[in-house]
């Protein structure tokens, strides 16, 4: 997520334009300007800062039934030597792979079509994101309802269609069900890129269109040199903020397959959940979801480092 | 952002972040300290010396079943008979579905909050400093009460030598039969399998087409582990060593012997449902009430389970002892016991509510509606018990029965995880089973001795 | 021309079948919820059915008390909106409008706020609201759901207060409103289709949210829509009938809300997310 926070100036004016508030002879607007956001970060400082830190503190602790004791870092190097912290991370990262590019797989060209059309564009606009209204929870067990081996709708239809030759057990063998949760995650998932991208592309002006039209420019090449390029920003911020999103997402496995078959589907929230409640390992737990904090922080800044508007030529504005 | 990272910080706005980190704990503590006191001096004490309680007092009581349907009409009628007899106190359910009982229960007992009347894991309770133990409460009980429960099956609540939970109720397993499928494959229910030979014949001659024998259970909850438990009692196998420091699933041959045998239903022989990876409890019981498969081993509480799926069951039911190899005539008994937790500021309170809870009208109402058999011994030959033939019989394996959870402070973690991961590789061929099983055993070592 | 309609026609049929895709699911939900009992484990299963009837939706709304539920999740999810309004205007209002030393560090704050797993935070959070005595209570959730919309809201509206020219602010000031005044008067109402984005994305997420929601709450009657229907779910026992019922009552409110409100939502992120 990128928030320019110069109005469009170039970061490196930053302090130029302190030096025009300055010149504005407001110095007590710099203090109200904190005052405005305060709220906002004394909020967080307590609901969210002080339970992470107490989650940080807990994750220097290892417990044995009553008896806690302090290991330091001890949970953490555990975690780097232990086979399901990395079974985990690679579910999590080819789960949140997947899925993300399906999302923007679906939701771009059904972006570009709601952006096209003219009649039905608020019905068609709502229709398709309807399943990003249905709670987690209420589309995970609708899911697993769908699938059911014996009598889920999917089995019946696609053995109907001659797709499948026998009922599958979609939960059940490990690359189905991993297959099986994107899926139900791509399907609540996508209506949040296309809203996005949809948004992106309202803005680009039509001229642009109608110009490179009288140019003879095909479709295709003004997907190519127009769409995209406007895109390019926002495709950014919709990917980061839905890997965040996805990396974190719990509820929907937790119901469908709570981590299983053998671990196929125990993304990294999920371990944090079962190491907590299942095992009673409420350390090492707040140790994965720290390990799993400090992952998403770099993701995104090496990712919106990479594409930042500022290195490419386009302007954002 | 990035460019924070990169170019804007100063010394100052570092030092400042550090201040403020290190300041946070601080505030942390103040904002925590005023509870946080009391908290630390709760840690279970052994002598219960608290006052009556002479104020009104709200106890709050959390157990896994209370959402079941099965259980609903009684329990709310008992919490409304109790406030009438006793005015002062204030029963307050806790509901919540049996997947996140624990979660619920833990997340509270964290916050020095945990429900006064709870039914947990016994052993795992207690290891973690959830419980209070009651052998005061209990020893101030007259004789003629305490005699309602054996020695036997008091042990259920015992962990080193102290009561933490009062066995209530319990569901005594057996093998169930749908008599239209069996007589539909040319058998006869009057005589069914009492060995593993002979069940493996019914098996092959009652799966068809579109059904099957039985089902494997391997999904994510301790059933899986309960029904290959009972599997591998039934041939006499053990997965503990006598000081319970070491499993024995792949050391003990008997013991490897019944999970072959189990397993190989479904990797061999193909008698199984498909789906066994993701069937527990529930699942199994809906293919029984839909007649899609015709044998399943279950306890006595799933009569009425299939009959609310599917009503036209009922008449369709048999039950028999498991099948056994060798002469190993052994079943499995899962016990539910009621304990009061460590934050229970009126354990006399809680003690009232559980021997209510326990008294003989909701025993046996608790046995005739959600067919949950009383744990206390002296109810077996209530006539109002004696009468249901069904009944009946399932008291009577319960005399050859062995007391589930087992006693191991991990045994809530082992059984709802490592093992269920065994039992799924093996069903997923993921190796064979005596190495599957003999990581298992190691995986546990490991994880004892960090105990 | 002929062409171009053809392509459409094509794109057309494309969209309505992906459309179909999308929406079977719902479509299922809806019709397992209206089978009785005994039709819902039926195979082949039915794709409809002459039996369709209501009684699940009844026998469910008579077992539990899914009004109160609905209630909890109305108050739970309205008072988030209200505050996560509140908060991320104010902000978004100093962060559009003044130059800070702090802004960078503030907006990597929100951004890491973003970025928690919620389920690390199940316990100390539970633990800190314990502390002030507010488990059971409306607070609890609003403050624990507020805090997941936030980082996003504020990032809409800092856009959107962005895409206000300065210069309506100054000529307020010039007739002599102060700051808050301008705020008030000037940014707020042109930015409403902003305000009501943040409000239905907020609104969406806190009613849809679960796992604080099943810990935070010990007493039936303040149980929002989530964890009831959860509960419905027990391992023992599930009505598929009846919980879809349930889900369905708990889904209509959100689109119907969407349907009066997504104009504003996509017009919001256009603002916040591409003029930002």
């Amino acid at each position: 997520m990128h928030l320019p926070e110069t109005g469009g100036q170039p970061v490196t004016v930053a302090p130029i334009g302190r030096k025009s508030w300055r010149g504005r002879g407001l110095r007590r607007e710099h203090w109200l300007g904190y005052l405005f956001v305060a709220p906002l970060f004394f909020f967080l400082f307590v609901v969210i800062f002080l339970p992470l830190v107490q989650a940080v503190y807990t994750s220097l602790f290892r417990e044995a039934g009553v008896t806690v004791r302090f290991v330091g870092l001890g949970n953490y190097t555990q975690l780097l030597g232990n086979g399901p912290f990395w079974n985990s991370l690679k579910v999590t990262v080819t789960y949140a792979v997947a899925a993300v590019a399906l999302h923007v797989l679906i939701g771009l060209p059904l972006a570009l079509f709601l952006n096209r059309i003219r009649r039905g564009r608020t019905v068609m606009r709502l229709a398709f994101l309807t399943p990003w209204m249905v709670a987690p929870v209420i589309g995970a067990m609708m899911w697993v309802w769908l699938l059911d081996p014996h009598f889920g709708a999917v089995n019946y239809m696609l053995h109907s269609l001659g797709l499948i030759q026998q009922y599958q057990v979609w939960l059940g063998e490990p690359a189905l069900a991993f297959w099986s949760v994107v899926l139900a995650d791509v399907w609540r998932g996508f209506p949040f890129v296309m809203l996005i991208l949809l948004a992106g592309l309202q803005t680009i002006p039509k001229e642009e269109y109608e110009a490179s039209s009288l140019d003879g420019a095909a479709p295709l090449q003004q997907f190519r040199y127009i769409t995209l390029p406007h895109l390019r920003y926002l495709l950014a911020v919709a990917t980061t903020l839905d890997v965040i999103n996805t990396v974190r997402a719990f509820d929907m496995i937790a119901v469908m397959t709570r981590g299983g078959p053998i671990h196929a589907t125990e993304v990294l929230p999920v371990l944090i959940y079962n190491t907590a409640f299942q095992a009673n390992h409420f350390g090492p737990a707040a140790a994965v979801g720290v390990v799993l904090l400090l992952l998403l922080v770099v993701f995104s800044s090496v990712y919106i480092y990479l594409l930042q508007p500022g290195r490419s030529s386009e302007e954002n504005i | 952002m990035p460019s924070f990272l990169t170019k804007e910080v100063t010394r100052r706005s570092v030092l400042g972040g550090l201040l403020g980190l290190a300041a946070s704990p601080l505030l942390l503590q103040a904002c925590m300290t005023p509870s946080a006191n009391p908290s630390a001096s709760k840690t279970p004490s052994p002598a219960l010396k608290t006052a009556p309680a002479a104020g009104p007092v709200t106890l709050k009581w959390q157990t896994a079943n209370l959402t079941e349907a099965q259980y609903e009409p009684i329990w709310k009628e008992m919490v409304a008979k109790f406030q009438v007899q006793n005015p002062t106190i204030t029963i307050e359910p806790i509901l919540v579905a049996r997947k996140d009982h624990w979660t619920k229960f833990v997340t509270a007992a964290k916050a020095n909050q945990a429900p006064d009347v709870v039914s947990v894991d016994i052993s795992t309770g207690v290891y973690n400093g959830y419980l209070l133990p009651f052998d005061d409460l209990w020893a101030a009980e007259p004789e003629s009460y305490r005699k309602a429960w054996t020695e036997d099956a008091l042990v259920a609540g015992r962990y080193k030598g102290k009561l933490y939970g009062l066995p209530s109720w319990g569901g005594i397993y057996a093998e169930f039969y749908n008599k239209d499928l069996v007589q539909k494959a040319g058998l006869d229910i009057a005589k069914p399998p009492a060995t593993w030979d002979e069940y493996l014949n019914w098996a092959k001659r009652l799966t068809t087409q579109d059904r099957w024998a039985t089902t494997i259970l391997g999904g994510p909850t301790d059933t899986t582990t309960r029904v290959l438990l009972s599997w591998i009692w039934s041939n006499g196998g053990d997965i503990f060593n006598p000081d319970m420091t070491a499993t024995t699933f792949a050391s003990n041959a008997k013991t490897l012997e019944a999970i072959k045998y189990y397993l190989d239903l479904e990797l061999v022989h193909k008698v199984t449902a498909p789906g066994s990876v993701n069937i527990n409890y529930l699942e199994q019981t809906v293919l029984f009430a839909q007649e899609k498969i015709a044998t399943m081993r279950n306890a006595y509480w799933a009569v009425a389970k299939v009959a609310g799926d599917n009503p036209a069951i009922k008449q369709k039911i048999a039950v028999a002892f498991p099948p056994m190899h060798g002469n190993n005539r052994a079943t499995m008994v899962s016990v539910t016991c009621d304990s009061i937790s460590k934050d229970c500021k009126n354990p006399e309170a809680a003690w009232k509510w559980i021997k209510f809870v326990n008294d003989r009208e909701w025993s046996i109402k608790r046995a005739k509606i959600a067919n949950w058999l009383p744990l206390r011994t002296d109810l077996i030959d209530d006539p109002e018990v004696k009468q249901d033939p069904l009944l009946a019989q399932f008291l009577e394996y319960g005399k050859v029965a062995k007391a589930y959870p087992l006693n191991h402070p991990l045994w809530a973690d082992i059984a709802a995880t490592d093992v269920v991961s065994t039992v799924q590789a093996a069903l997923l061929k993921r190796g064979s089973v005596e190495e599957l099983f003999g990581k298992l055993d190691e995986t546990l070592a490991k994880k004892f001795k960090e105990m | 021309m002929k062409k171009a309609s053809v392509s459409q026609v094509a794109s057309w049929i494309l969209a309505l079948a992906a459309l179909a895709v999308v929406l079977f699911p719902l479509y299922w939900m809806v019709n397992t919820s209206l089978k009785p009992a005994s039709e819902v484990f039926q195979s082949p299963p039915t794709f409809y059915s002459s039996r369709w009837t209501l009684e699940p939706y009844r026998h469910m709304w008579a077992t539990r008390p899914f009004g109160r539920y609905f209630f909890n999740s109305l108050v739970v999810s309205g008072g988030s909106t209200l505050l996560a309004m509140a908060l991320s205007s104010l902000a978004a209002y100093g962060f559009s409008r003044f130059h800070m030393r702090w802004e960078r560090a503030g907006i990597l704050v929100l951004l890491l706020t973003q970025m928690l797993p919620g389920t690390l935070l199940i316990i100390p959070y539970f633990q800190f609201m314990a502390r002030l005595g507010l488990i059971n209570s409306y607070l609890a959730l609003i403050l624990a759901y507020v805090s997941f919309a936030l980082p996003f809201s504020t990032w809409m509206l800092i856009g959107f207060f962005r895409s206000i020219p300065r210069e309506l602010d100054e000529a307020a000031m010039m007739d002599g409103c102060g700051r808050i005044e301008s705020f008030w008067r000037v940014i707020l109402p042109l930015s409403l289709p902003g305000l009501v984005a943040v409000a239905t994305f907020t609104f969406l997420q806190s009613w849809n949210s679960y796992v604080f929601a099943l810990v935070l709450t010990t007493d039936p009657s303040m149980f929002p829509l989530p964890v009831g229907i959860a509960n419905i779910m027990g391992e023992y026992q599930v009505q598929w009938n009846e919980l879809m019922a349930a889900s369905v009552l708990a889904t209509l409110p959100v689109m119907v809300l969407y349907g009066f409100l997504e104009r504003y939502l996509v017009a919001g992120i256009t603002a916040g997310a591409v003029k930002g």
